[in-house]
């Protein structure tokens, strides 16, 4: 892809995003023109509910998009992703089991300790799960194979969720059902101090190793003979896309199809294989995905949330299996 | 160029060790086509590994340059040797130009940056394979042989002094098998480069090596 052509998509994502985000902070169940006299209504609305609901959507989406990205390059798997693959749930009943051992001590008055162990336990569940993954393609290479594998994972893990939630008390089990839906508006500004940093170094480490991401589009022993240390970027996807994927999932909840579905758009609509290309346009798109599908929640629901998984599903679904009837994918 | 000293190669399972073969002594020099010929599964793939470094021997050493094979580091490796499987690449908008341009992957910087030098290195590796109008074409819509020839063109842009291809004219139809050759042939010479080719065509073989080995019993025997 040419220079001025990266540039040109790259400031029209910007700009699509910033008109989404802009939507999404005026179009809720206030109209925001109508009480531009109450200031202090308007901050409430604007900086205490609406903004940290937008940019969670932004934070989510292109962390779940980089993170499918990262998972397809190194699976050489176009329909590998954290949803799909069944990272979200183990991120999720290590979140539940997280949940029912916190409610069980009784520190909810230590907020930062409590939404850092629900991080670190969901962190521990994505890891182990996307290892587990990484094993079992190493020992067969066909991506609907591998998929089949994370679906029955998904299911043995939602089974062990259920379990979780049997045993656990009534106050953490609605802590947890609510959570389970997968909702952006529960985050606050001061959630931000967790998240972004995380966020940002792991961009950074993922705009790294580009180089090595290119070379293993050819396979891995290719990627071997052009100088990649294969296990250190087997090791470095892994760590990101756990702690990615944890740390969305622990204030999210598990959301469906973005990681899955916006790298595969953007390779459809953007024709190119180069990973500095690649990553930032999953991360602008993947970040206007889902603001989009929050925008589209607000429009259905004026008074009522409707769980942001829906719409992520209704918007990621019908891409994937475009990508499963579409034979040049070779998804064999 | 390249020494080998009682090699043994094969596979390594967990504890278990598969010998496919062993006590290989042989030395190969830059600017020579050698030939590898042998019955299927007789280990022309795996010596091909071996000598890349995907595999570890299993005894014995292989010496690049003086240096043992084993104690290189990956970015060494990749100056030094490349290789051409027949593994099937493609997928994920890999162009033509872009396999080609993996080949200046080991002179890159970390964010795969190409400088007007590796522009040029993969202009020029495009033309000598004859692949400069599919450069832009996507590799699952090439036929086997074009796509073996990017390979080919990959490995030249890869700039190394020795190259492996196994069984590059697996694919190849009778007059574009003759033209690889050829090339092969000027490209040892004029390059000084070191290249050994494992296939199945005995008498292109013969034509065109510089020596053509025969692999059998745990030896090598020159094709006369």
């Amino acid at each position: 892809m040419k220079k001025n052509q990266f540039i040109f998509y790259v400031s029209l994502l910007i700009v699509i995003l910033g008109l989404l985000m802009i939507a999404d902070l005026m179009i809720g169940s206030v109209n925001v023109f109508s009480i531009l006299n109450n200031s202090q209504l308007l901050d409430t609305i604007l900086y205490t509910i609406r903004l940290p609901k937008v940019l969670t959507c932004v934070l989510a989406g292109s962390a779940l998009a980089l993170c499918g990205l990262l998972m397809q390059t190194l699976f050489r798997n176009p329909l590998a992703g954290p949803y799909a693959l069944g990272v979200s749930s183990g991120a999720s009943l290590f979140v539940a089991i997280a949940t029912m051992l916190l409610t069980s001590i009784q520190i909810s008055g230590l907020y930062f300790f409590g939404k850092s162990m629900i991080t670190l336990f969901s962190m521990v569940g994505a890891f182990l799960v996307t290892l587990i993954i990484l094993m079992i393609s190493k020992k067969n290479k066909s991506s609907v194979t591998v998929l089949l594998v994370g679906i029955m994972l998904s299911q043995i893990l939602g089974a062990l969720q259920s379990l979780v939630e049997f045993m656990s008390s009534s106050n953490a089990l609605k802590t947890f059902v609510i959570w389970g839906m997968g909702s952006v508006s529960s985050t606050t500004l001061s959630d931000m101090v967790i998240i972004v940093p995380i966020y940002v170094s792991s961009i950074f480490v993922a705009y790294l190793m580009v180089k090595s991401l290119n070379a293993i589009l050819l396979n891995e022993n290719y990627a071997a003979n052009l100088g990649i240390n294969i296990s250190m970027l087997r090791i470095k996807v892994i760590l990101i896309t756990a702690i990615l994927v944890g740390v969305i999932t622990a204030f999210c909840g598990p959301i469906a199809f973005i990681g899955i579905s916006v790298p595969i758009a953007s390779r459809l609509l953007f024709k190119t294989s180069h990973h500095t290309h690649q990553i930032t346009f999953c991360l602008l798109l993947g970040a206007c995905v889902m603001v989009f599908a929050d925008l589209i929640c607000q429009l259905l629901s004026a008074h009522m949330m409707l769980p942001i998984n829906t719409v992520t599903t209704l918007i990621g679904s019908p891409v994937v299996m475009y990508l499963l009837f579409k034979s040049k994918f070779n998804a064999q | 160029m390249i020494e080998i000293k009682q090699l043994e190669i094969g596979y390594r399972c967990k504890r278990k060790q598969t010998s496919v073969f062993q006590g290989l002594n042989a030395s190969f020099q830059s600017g020579s086509l050698i030939g590898l010929i042998g019955d299927n599964g007789v280990g022309k793939s795996t010596l091909l590994k071996t000598l890349t470094g995907y595999l570890k021997p299993l005894h014995g050493s292989v010496l690049i340059q003086g240096e043992n094979l084993e104690s290189l580091s990956f970015e060494k490796k990749a100056t030094l040797i490349s290789i051409v499987t027949t593994e099937k690449i493609g997928g994920f908008n890999l162009t033509v130009y872009d396999v080609v341009a993996l080949g200046r992957t080991p002179y890159l910087s970390m964010f795969g940056k190409l400088m007007p030098d590796d522009i040029a290195v993969i202009e020029r590796s495009l033309e000598r394979l004859g692949l400069a109008s599919l450069k832009d074409t996507l590799m699952e819509e090439l036929s086997d042989g074009q796509r073996q020839k990017v390979m080919i063109a990959k490995s030249l842009a890869q700039e190394t002094p020795i190259i492996l291809l196994d069984e590059p004219t697996a694919f190849l139809d009778y007059t574009s098998k003759h033209k690889l050759f050829e090339d092969l042939k000027v490209l040892s010479l004029e390059e000084k480069k070191l290249i050994i080719v494992s296939s199945h065509d005995i008498d292109l073989m013969q034509k065109y090596m510089t020596k053509a080995l025969y692999l059998k019993e745990n030896n090598l025997f020159e094709v006369k």
